[in-house]
């Protein structure tokens, strides 16, 4: 005990004292010898109704994840059908016509898992993770519902009035209103502008425009199956050829690629009292297919996409204004954004643009060291690895490649075209890429403490 | 019939015998080794190597439940202060380490404990090793820093509480409203005048009494021999002093005998909401594992008795929220506990006509036994929810309950025995866990009400 005492004084006083005694520390030790990553290997195959699937054997849990991706989304939906789409996945959940929604429930949950349908941007996914002895019963299972949902219209109603009080709900959340408003700033009339539907607009859907939309959009043509885990693959295989292999080819896939804008002004959303502003700050950038994109990740990683990033070192570490601040490039298909968001406490919402704007202009000034960027290069690598040592994290990497049309040589040369990006190259990623005069900022918060603290910064519109 | 089984996981490439064992019903067991240092630190072993990646997690047995009663959210803003410098490691410079070596980190405050882990690729033991060391044995940190991280921990608590509709509920709400004991029922994220009012004298203090060799333990999971990282393990750590143990608090709960109602006004929502919880059975006893399964029958899953009965044939929410220890799951405690359901819903339903709901189906497992597939369906997800525990998250999962049980129960090697522990359980014995545990006397109902 009073070694201790002894010991933290001690401590303390060698970081008062100065760079002397700096001088003095200990060198974190390296470690041993790097071990081998390789990606683990896969196995895909082509139904004549042109169906894919790939099956990755992955780990040693006994447990099997299916996720089958069908490409409709809310990229699907026309200007009064925002959530149809997610409909659409509830109604499906709710029966088969051969298996009431209870029995669905429960057959999933005797193998461990649960059925999810979830809807994004892009895709559809359905999905399940259970017990490896129950793989083939999963995927009949997520086959039956995926072909036959009973689409019951004694479901409608109730199902609308959960959407309508999520809606609700959703928009009370200052995060779910400023991105709202950020995404019908880039996209204007592009679905990918319209996060809510109104709650009038909820409550014209029908049954019958459910079914059509799922006529419209669903078929073994635009579907892919992953499949990742402990599992025998010949039984997989064989699961999934007898469950699909009737089934139409269906609509082909429609794609309708956006052309987001962005200009330096600031959409102020008054929420009176807030005891934070939430900030949306961003503008469209090179999608995945892009050969700027891994330099626009490293850039990213450096400027604000890690804890040791500058944004957060700055306003986080140094500063106190925040605690989760974060950058981010958010992908659809043949699209994406760069994005900074942070709530910050209201009295500093001024210094908090200051400081985040002084920080992309700094990376765009001048280039950062070769050690900084080795260092983010290290996370991306070390990340990589992570984000390929799970059998769902496998899916959602080969998913990418598949949503993107990029083949494996994205994964195979990730670490390599991380490790090749120059400081000459972060800086000109930077000027090209993350251009401060055209970023759309939206705030939320208190417009009475704030308006004057941001109006620097840009022509505020409410 | 265990030791095929045993073969077949670890011996042998999995995928080449699936084939053979894939009819059987799956089992799943980690190799434990455990050992204590004499400075009292406990360390627990556990190779796994489907990836070159190492988990090390250093778990400290101090939660929030017996932080100072004049310093609510004490242990979690000390919890900030573990990241702003030690020794020979200064401000960011610990989180700057992990990630230059392609990791990542965290940390976090919960009833028992305070951990802090690092997921590095495997090569990388030793340096973080190293750096969890460096800050067991001191920290080096300035007012300046204090301010900052109460800067930061105020907007944390903003963020997820003060500017966020139902931010709080019901998992910061509801153990204070069920609860008698302080140490049980006070805020954990802590009022701010009491983060505002903490000093650098607090901050030594804490880490005197409870950051000590004796009052943690050190799990490491992943691609590494045990020989090795145990002797790494004594070469950082086993010359830090132990502390003088502390008299454990009394943290009792009293046996609830009457039903208490509670609501608040949450003036950021605008649809009301409501939470129910009961207090849980002693941890470890047989009606807990029980509970644990009759949690898997009335809420775990679109299956589960509450979600049939609220959303599908009632149609008064779009879902229930619930479990054992909202922030984390049935094993990682040491304590009293509550099991807790939530559920948002429309201004037009009343909270009293969704009891009524909820009593029913209360009220149908405290009569009726379970029947055996419901029963065998709780099992299942059980064994495939604990098997994720067990290897998910890269092995932070299987970290978490190798040090939690290391601290509570002396014995990581615990993580192989739930499962039995589960397949023990009896109809008859839920239904005695619910007579006594789901009894209405034993519960406490929140209700939130939306807008001002």
């Amino acid at each position: 005990m009073q070694n201790r005492v002894i010991l933290v004084f001690f401590c303390l006083s060698l970081v008062l004292s100065g760079t002397s005694a700096l001088a003095q520390k200990e060198t974190p030790p390296e470690g041993g010898e790097p071990k081998d990553f390789t990606l683990p290997q896969k196995q895909s195959f082509v139904l004549n109704n042109g169906l894919k699937a790939t099956l990755v054997p992955y780990g040693v849990l006994p447990k099997v994840y299916v996720r089958i991706i069908v490409r409709v989304g809310n990229v699907n939906e026309a200007a009064d059908e925002v959530w149809l789409a997610d409909l659409t996945g509830d109604l499906m959940k709710e029966g088969t016509q051969s298996l009431g929604a209870e029995e669905v429930a429960q057959q999933a949950a005797a193998m461990g898992g649960e059925v999810n349908i979830s809807v994004g941007q892009d895709r559809t996914n359905i999905s399940g993770d259970v017990l490896s002895e129950s793989g083939p019963d999963l995927v009949k299972l997520l086959g039956n519902i995926i072909q036959n949902p009973l689409l019951p219209e004694s479901e409608v109603e109730r199902l609308k009035t959960d959407m309508v009080r999520q809606l609700s709900i959703e928009k009370t959340q200052p995060q779910s209103i400023a991105l709202e408003k950020f995404r019908k700033v880039l996209y204007a009339d592009h679905p990918y502008g319209r996060v809510f539907p109104t709650e009038e607009m909820l409550k014209k859907y029908t049954h019958d425009r459910v079914a059509a939309f799922y006529k419209a959009n669903f078929g073994a043509a635009r579907t892919q199956v992953f499949i990742s885990g402990r599992f025998d693959a010949r039984k997989m295989e064989s699961a999934v050829r007898q469950t699909f292999r009737d089934w139409d080819a269906g609509p082909e896939a429609i794609t309708k690629t956006p052309s987001p804008k962005s200009e330096r002004v600031i959409y102020l959303i008054d929420r009176p009292g807030a005891a934070q502003s939430t900030l949306y700050i961003g503008l469209p950038v090179i999608d995945p297919s892009h050969e700027d994109y891994v330099s626009l990740q490293v850039t990213n990683s450096l400027l604000g996409g890690s804890f040791t990033s500058r944004i957060t070192s700055n306003i986080r570490e140094d500063k106190g204004y925040t605690y989760s601040p974060y950058s981010q490039v958010s992908s659809r298909y043949r699209d994406a954004y760069w994005l900074q968001v942070a709530d910050v406490t209201t009295g500093v919402t001024g210094p908090s643009l200051r400081e985040i704007f002084y920080e992309i202009d700094r990376l765009q000034d001048e280039p950062p060291s070769a050690a900084e960027l080795n260092g983010i290069q290290n996370y991306l690598a070390g990340t990589f690895v992570l984000r390929n040592s799970s059998r769902t994290g496998i899916v959602g990497q080969l998913a990418f490649l598949d949503l993107h049309g990029l083949d494996d040589s994205y994964l195979t040369e990730y670490v390599k075209n991380v490790h090749a990006v120059t400081p000459a190259e972060v800086r000109e990623t930077g000027r090209k890429y993350i251009r401060d005069d055209e970023m759309t900022i939206v705030i939320a918060g208190d417009k009475e403490k704030i308006y004057r603290q941001i109006s620097n910064y840009g022509r505020v519109v409410e | 019939m265990r030791l095929t089984k045993l073969i077949c996981l670890f011996a042998v490439p999995a995928f080449l015998l699936v084939s053979s064992c894939a009819r059987q019903e799956s089992k799943f067991s980690v190799p434990v080794a455990y050992h204590k240092l004499d400075n009292g630190l406990k360390v627990a072993l556990s190779q796994d190597k489907t990836a070159p990646t190492v988990v090390v997690a250093v778990y400290y047995n101090i939660g929030f439940r017996i932080e100072p009663k004049d310093r609510t959210g004490f242990a979690h803003l000390f919890e900030h202060m573990m990241f702003q410098g030690s020794a020979n490691l200064g401000k960011m410079e610990f989180i700057r380490l992990v990630q230059e070596n392609g990791g990542v980190l965290n940390g976090s405050t919960r009833f028992d404990f305070t951990n802090y882990f690092e997921i590095l690729p495997a090569h990388k033991l030793e340096t973080a090793l190293w750096a969890e060391a460096d800050r067991m044995r001191g920290l080096a940190i300035t007012q300046d820093n204090l301010t900052n991280q109460q800067g930061v921990v105020k907007n944390e608590v903003k963020v997820n509480v003060i500017n966020q509709p139902y931010g709080g509920f019901p998992w910061l709400d509801m153990p204070q409203y069920a609860n008698e004991n302080w140490f049980n029922s006070h805020n954990f994220y802590g009022d701010l005048n009491d983060l505002d009012a903490a000093t650098l004298e607090d901050v030594q203090s804490f880490f005197l009494t409870y950051y000590a060799p004796n009052n943690a333990a050190v799990a490491i999971v992943g691609d590494f021999e045990p020989v090795e990282a145990l002797a790494l393990v004594k070469k950082y750590f086993g010359d830090l002093p132990s502390a003088e143990r502390q008299e454990p608090a009394d943290i009792s709960e009293p046996r609830q005998e009457n039903e208490k109602k509670f609501n608040k006004t949450d003036k950021l929502a605008n649809r009301p909401a409501l939470a129910f919880a009961y207090h849980m059975p002693e941890r470890n006893s047989p009606e807990y594992y029980a509970m644990g399964l009759l949690d898997q029958i009335l809420v775990q899953g679109e299956d589960s008795k509450l979600h049939q009965a609220l959303v599908k044939k009632a149609g008064l929410t779009g879902g229930v929220n619930g479990g054992i220890n909202l922030l984390g799951n049935m094993f990682n405690y040491n304590g009293p506990m509550l099991w807790t359901a939530s559920l948002f819903h429309d201004s037009n339903v009343t909270a009293d006509s969704i009891m009524a709901v909820v009593d029913e189906v209360i009220e149908e497992v405290r009569t009726n036994q379970v029947d055996q597939k419901t029963l065998k369906r709780a099992l299942v997800k059980m064994r495939s929810g604990l098997y994720d525990d067990l290897g998910g998250f890269f092995g932070a999962g299987r970290a978490d309950l190798l040090a939690s049980f290391a601290l509570f129960d002396d014995n990581p090697a615990r993580i192989n025995s739930l499962e039995d522990e589960f397949r023990k359980v009896t109809a008859e014995l839920i239904l005695q866990t619910a007579q006594e545990h789901l009894r209405p006397g034993n519960r406490t109902v929140l209700e939130l009400k939306a807008g001002s």
